[in-house]
């Protein structure tokens, strides 16, 4: 039942899709066999009716992304985009002693790629254009006025506001987020690693070889290792989250009971860790809880034991350590956000809860818990996902160990998949394997995330809320 | 009120940050920028032109105004920058036709030096400094030009033969070798252990110390306790870096042997893992190169002392002394488009690697030289580190070429030891063994 | 008898409130412990001649001196100049990033165009890509643009500031508390949306400007791996974390412990003065917009 839902959801978004672009092609169709000769010159030129009709602002400006994005095609991206099928084919040589780089697939593959999403931005704003010429010549059709070049550079503060806020942070996250991530996923489907390592050596596509590996259950097989790693990420997610969670409103009510002085004292104290950065207060307590670091010292100094316990090389002590660690760091955020919901839930359902006899438990179990749960539900989820990523915490404690022969490619005890990804980068230049993770990564937040988001009930919609 | 009071200070604390040190940063980094493109433009300008003229230039008197502006990055360790600054300006006398070349000198670790130019080699540094261990993985990143062959000879001559073994990828010479210390031995504290010729004994003084022993297990050390017993494990490779062979026997009893030792010591209660001085604490005695030796006098004082490694007696009752690399740091040069530029590069790493320099960094450092003459010299052979080094060399292996999965690899070994191995029965030693070995082997194609 | 009721739950609330006290005492100094013993060890000189600048085994120094805070300060190192960098970096983003949030927080929250939800979606998957792959690719772009190495404090600025729209939810959760209707009166008295951000929108928002500016302030202080990407071979171009972290991870520095504990004191104190007066905002802004976006 829910399949062929589904299904039919599916069918009807292709469906759709297809009919606007049909009637996006009639549009088109429409524009030029119905247009004066200004319209159809637009097809070329962009802007050109615009500009004839008086017009010279969005006349210019179409015109001048048009001369921009064909100069970039002439001169710098045409070279890329035509090598984009190989990723390159002149290897590099030598001349007497010197070296003469040939193709530099990494620069084809990326630069390849801006192109490719530069072509979609030009024919997205020649439809634009095309829209532009059909509205202007519309309007003029039916005897109505042109809106002044004034009118039309107000209309970017006011109907059109949307435009000019998100003009700018929509490019700079097509540029530097999503051709990054594209770039990303293509890498999984090449052979670039340590031994195809531009500028010197090519890389080339292979289909889908890498994710055999990974799949790949034998003992040099990644797949052992990915479902260990992936288990412990997981776990690890769980208790980061939930643990933090409680023991910070816990934390937050003992500050905010009634009677406990200096109340803003013991939050700074508290949040201190989020002011100092991690990379100085982890490595500190990192060093702190190692075998010869202060808190062995001093336990073995005062004969409270024997031998040093081995915080961070038995596997179970360090994943339970690192659990803890992260308390320190976790439960500060969760008490400043507590506290400040804590005084939102209305003070007339405890009073009328105490005058039914209701312990602070039954009122923590029956108001506090359900109303912090409700509210900060997309929130908990947020939390887990970047607990799923949290590189900070793993790197800077263990860097991953205890290590142990039973998990290829450099994976220890403590590695998140996060982790992992980026030592086989780091040390073993990798890149194919790590884009393969990477990928992985991706779709464990988002199945997670996924599922959960549709049975919160606070996220279902939202208007509501507003 | 308060409140405003920090405001204004973080504003004045702000301004004056700025004005002091970014004010100036800002004006430097254009500068920087507009000669960095400058000369790429002239490079590619005169490009077309030397090549035409190289073979001449080579034989005839060279015109100073070819290498006029161009620059040469140049990276080493932290602690030798400022002897690096010093060595090339004598380099510009002795070479007075690079008066026009600009040297930029910056500390990038050995380890980090490898990293970063394989991330981008363009962007790397001309000359720099790195540890034999990284030269495959280099070469094969394409970013270790070969020996200029017009030192080639004398390279080879000037220093000791395991030196230019080591700086070998098949039968081409890559690097210019800089030390020939890169080794372990036994750093102790004379008060404590008196005796340091066996690691039983010095393992007992140490615990009825209450005093830590430092040793790593990982692949660098690790085989001290492999080699000790008669393992061996080496890498062939073919002229590009690809591993082809991989000749290793720790599948066996004298494997077991090396391995359950590593476990013993790795369960005594004065073991910790490390090998780095600065980290160590409370230590009687630790496993460590020459470049701690500084550390580690500063820290034991007057009980300073050090020797070549211990024995050990096996578990089968044979005593066995504690083996090791002996490696090399070497000097390389990257790969360059600009045939004059090579020509400097070679130039600058030959004369940061001869007989004087390597001298004048031992006395500067204490780095042992790889030079034949350099060792030979009084001061050297009195160096006490030093000593202690050659001695345990007599008892080493020259360090080949191993693939980088070998180092990863071990290090997932040394986490077995300290953990999972102490409670391990021999067959699962074995066992651990033969899965040890056979990955070993798979890196090798 | 209600007398002796009430007074036994005084006496059951004293006794409650002494173990919460006794609680909360433990439970600082467990917090502060870290701090103290960093603190300590900035105090322990690195000179052979009075102590040691390694790892010991013990917290407190045997002579306090201020000799770390003078190695950082005295040319010998470049710590000044990768403060400065670090300075710049945060405040720049900071500003820049608040400014792009507001802009996007605004269009998301309050216009409604087509494709909205469609960004949004979009955006929220985006976010699930693991980021450090990307940072190869970063490199390479900027490079580009001859923001590396000699350049890296801008590319670093680019990098933060050019991804910051994505992280509109608190500020949108924020700004969807303020009533609408608030807006549409004043657009029937004929302001433009424009008008409307600038003269009511923002001075009410507060909060979440000093939240948003506050994060973004403190994200480049921590930035260790892809600014260390980045920066590398440039020393004058690294941010105190690259340059910080050198000293515990390479070889190269040994005895540095002390030095990194004084470096990281001194990095720790702009971040925790605004902390501690901005407080107030933090917990309005991250109450006011996290929970309900």
């Amino acid at each position: 039942m829910a399949n062929t839902k589904s299904g039919q959801a599916k069918e009807n978004a292709i469906a759709g899709f297809f009919g606007i672009l049909g009637n996006d092609i009639k549009d088109i169709g429409l524009t030029f066999t119905e247009g004066d000769w200004k319209t159809k010159i637009s097809f070329i030129i962009f802007g050109f009716g615009s500009l004839l009709r008086g017009l010279w602002l969005r006349g210019i400006a179409l015109l001048a992304v048009e001369v921009a994005l064909i100069y970039y095609f002439i001169a710098f991206g045409w070279g890329y985009l035509s090598k984009l099928g190989t990723l390159g084919t002149v290897a590099t040589t030598k001349k007497g002693r010197t070296t003469v780089y040939g193709d530099n697939s990494f620069l084809i593959l990326l630069f390849g790629l801006l192109t490719l999403f530069a072509v979609i931005a030009f024919i997205a704003i020649w439809r634009i254009n095309v829209r532009t010429s059909r509205n202007e010549y519309l309007i003029l059709k039916n005897g109505r006025k042109l809106p002044t070049n004034r009118e039309d550079f107000l209309s970017l503060f006011d109907s059109r506001f949307d435009k000019t806020l998100l003009a700018l942070p929509v490019t700079g996250i097509f540029v530097f987020t999503v051709l990054p991530i594209v770039f990303m996923i293509c890498v999984a489907f090449t052979n670039y690693d340590a031994n195809h390592q531009p500028p010197s050596n090519l890389f080339t596509w292979v289909g889908f070889s890498n994710f055999k590996d990974l799949f790949s259950f034998g003992s040099a097989g990644f797949g052992g290792t990915f479902v260990t790693v992936l288990i412990w990420t997981l776990v690890w997610a769980f208790f980061a989250t939930f643990i933090d969670y409680f023991l910070g409103i816990a934390v937050a009510m003992l500050i905010n009971k009634k009677g406990i002085k200096f109340k803003k004292l013991w939050r700074t104290i508290l949040v201190m860790t989020i002011a100092v950065p991690q990379f100085v207060s982890l490595l500190y307590v990192s060093k702190m809880f190692a075998s010869d670091g202060i808190i062995n010292g001093y336990l073995l100094k005062w004969g409270i034991i024997d031998t040093a316990i081995p915080f961070w090389t038995n596997p179970t002590l360090a994943k339970i350590t690192i659990i803890v660690v992260n308390i320190w760091i976790g439960i500060p955020y969760l008490m400043l956000i507590a506290t400040g919901l804590l005084m939102n839930i209305p003070e007339d359902l405890y009073e009328s809860a105490r005058i039914d006899g209701a312990t602070p438990w039954q009122m923590f179990r029956h108001i506090t818990m359900p109303y912090m749960l409700f509210v900060t539900g997309p929130f908990l989820l947020t939390q887990y996902t970047g607990n799923l990523n949290n590189f900070n915490v793993i790197f800077l404690l263990t860097q991953g160990a205890p290590k142990t022969g039973n998990l290829v490619g450099g994976a220890g005890r403590t590695d998140l998949l996060i982790t992992w990804l980026y030592k086989m980068t780091i040390n073993d230049t990798n890149y194919r394997m790590a884009a393969v993770i990477g990928i992985m990564v991706f779709v464990v937040t988002a199945v997670i995330s996924l599922v959960v988001y549709n049975v919160l009930p606070s996220v279902k919609d939202e208007e509501g809320f507003q | 009120m308060k409140k405003k009071l920090v405001s204004v200070l973080l504003t004045a604390t702000v301004a004056a940050g700025m004005l002091a040190g970014c004010s100036s940063s800002t004006t430097e980094t254009t500068t920087e920028t507009a000669t960095e493109t400058a000369s790429t433009a002239e490079e590619t300008a005169t490009e077309a032109q030397t090549e035409a003229t190289v073979e001449e230039t080579a034989e005839t008197e060279v015109d100073p105004a070819a290498y006029d502006g161009k620059e040469v990055k140049v990276w080493v360790a932290e602690n030798v920058v400022d002897f690096t600054n010093e060595q090339i300006e004598n380099f510009k006398t002795a070479y007075p036709q690079y008066a026009g070349v600009t040297f930029t000198v910056e500390a990038v670790g050995e380890g980090d030096a490898a990293g970063n130019m394989i991330t981008d080699v363009t962007a790397g540094a001309d000359v720099y400094g790195f540890a034999q261990d990284q030269l495959t993985r280099l070469v094969t990143a394409g970013a270790l030009e070969e020996v200029n062959p017009d030192y080639l000879a004398e390279v080879e001559s000037a220093n000791s033969a395991g030196v230019v073994e080591a700086g070998k990828v098949g039968d081409t010479l890559y690097a210019y070798p800089m030390t020939a210390d890169n080794g372990y031995f036994l750093y102790y504290d004379k008060s404590v252990v008196t005796d340091p010729s066996t690691l039983e004994g010095i393992l007992e003084q140490c615990e009825a110390a209450g005093k830590n022993f430092y040793m790593d297990m990982t692949g660098w050390y690790q085989v001290a306790f492999f080699f000790g017993t008669g393992c061996t494990l080496t890498y062939d490779t073919d002229d590009s870096g690809n591993f082809t062979a991989c000749n290793v026997d720790y599948a066996s009893d004298a494997g077991l042997v090396a391995l359950k030792e590593m476990i013993e010591v790795a369960s005594s209660s004065a073991y910790q893992p490390g090998s780095s001085a600065g980290d160590a604490v409370n230590y009687a005695a630790i496993i460590d190169g020459t470049w701690d030796a500084g550390t580690v006098k500063e820290v034991l004082g007057d009980n300073y002392a050090c020797a070549k490694l211990p024995t050990f007696t096996g578990s089968d009752g044979n005593e066995y002394q504690l083996s090791g690399f002996n490696g090399c740091k070497l000097l390389g040069v990257k790969p360059q488009e600009d045939a004059d530029k090579l020509q400097i590069c070679d130039d600058l790493a030959y004369y940061l690697t001869s007989e004087e320099v390597q001298l004048a960094r031992f006395e500067a450092v204490e780095w042992g030289p790889s030079n034949l003459n350099a060792q030979a010299s009084d001061a050297v052979q009195a160096n006490e580190a030093l000593a202690a080094l050659a001695d345990q060399f007599e008892y080493t292996i020259p360090q080949g070429n191993y693939p980088g999965d070998y180092w990863t690899r071990a290090e997932s070994l040394a986490g077995d030891v300290q953990d999972a191995f102490k409670t391990a029965s021999d067959e699962d030693l074995t066992a651990a063994l033969e899965a040890y070995q056979a990955d070993l082997e798979s890196y090798a194609k | 008898m209600a007398n002796i009721k009430t007074g036994s739950m005084k006496r059951k609330r004293t006794i409650g409130n002494i173990f919460s006290y006794i609680l909360l005492i433990l439970i600082s100094l467990i917090w502060l412990f870290p701090y103290f013993g960093l603190l300590m060890s900035s105090f322990r000189s690195y000179d052979s001649n009075v102590e040691y600048g390694g790892m010991v085994d013990y917290i407190i120094p045997h002579t306090f001196s201020l000799d770390n805070y003078r190695f950082l300060f005295d040319g010998g190192t470049n710590y000044v100049r990768w403060y400065c960098n670090t300075l710049v970096i945060a405040i720049f983003v900071s500003i820049i990033n608040t400014i792009i949030v507001l802009c996007v927080s605004y269009a998301l929250s309050r216009m409604r165009f087509k494709g909205r939800t469609l960004l949004m979606r979009f955006w929220l998957i985006l976010g699930m890509f693991p980021g450090f792959l990307t940072m190869i690719c970063l490199y390479f772009l900027l490079k580009q643009m001859g923001l590396t190495q000699a350049g890296a404090v801008p590319g670093l600025i680019l990098v933060s500031v050019a991804s910051s729209g994505m992280g509109y939810y608190v500020c949108k959760g924020y700004f969807d508390t303020i009533p609408k209707a608030l807006d549409e009166a004043a657009r029937i008295d004929g302001a433009s949306r424009a008008r409307v951000f600038f003269t009511m929108t923002i001075p009410m928002s507060k909060p979440i400007i000093i939240y948003t500016a506050l994060v973004a302030f403190m994200g480049p202080w921590c930035d260790y791996v892809f600014a260390s990407y980045i920066a590398f071979g440039h020393d004058s171009s690294y941010n105190v974390a690259v340059a910080m972290q050198r000293w515990m991870v390479v070889g190269d520095y040994q005895g540095y412990f002390t030095r990194f504990c004084a470096g990281g004191i001194v990095v720790a104190v702009p971040v925790t003065i605004l902390f501690m007066f901005l407080q107030k905002y933090y917990v309005e802004g991250v109450t006011g917009g996290a929970v309900k976006g």
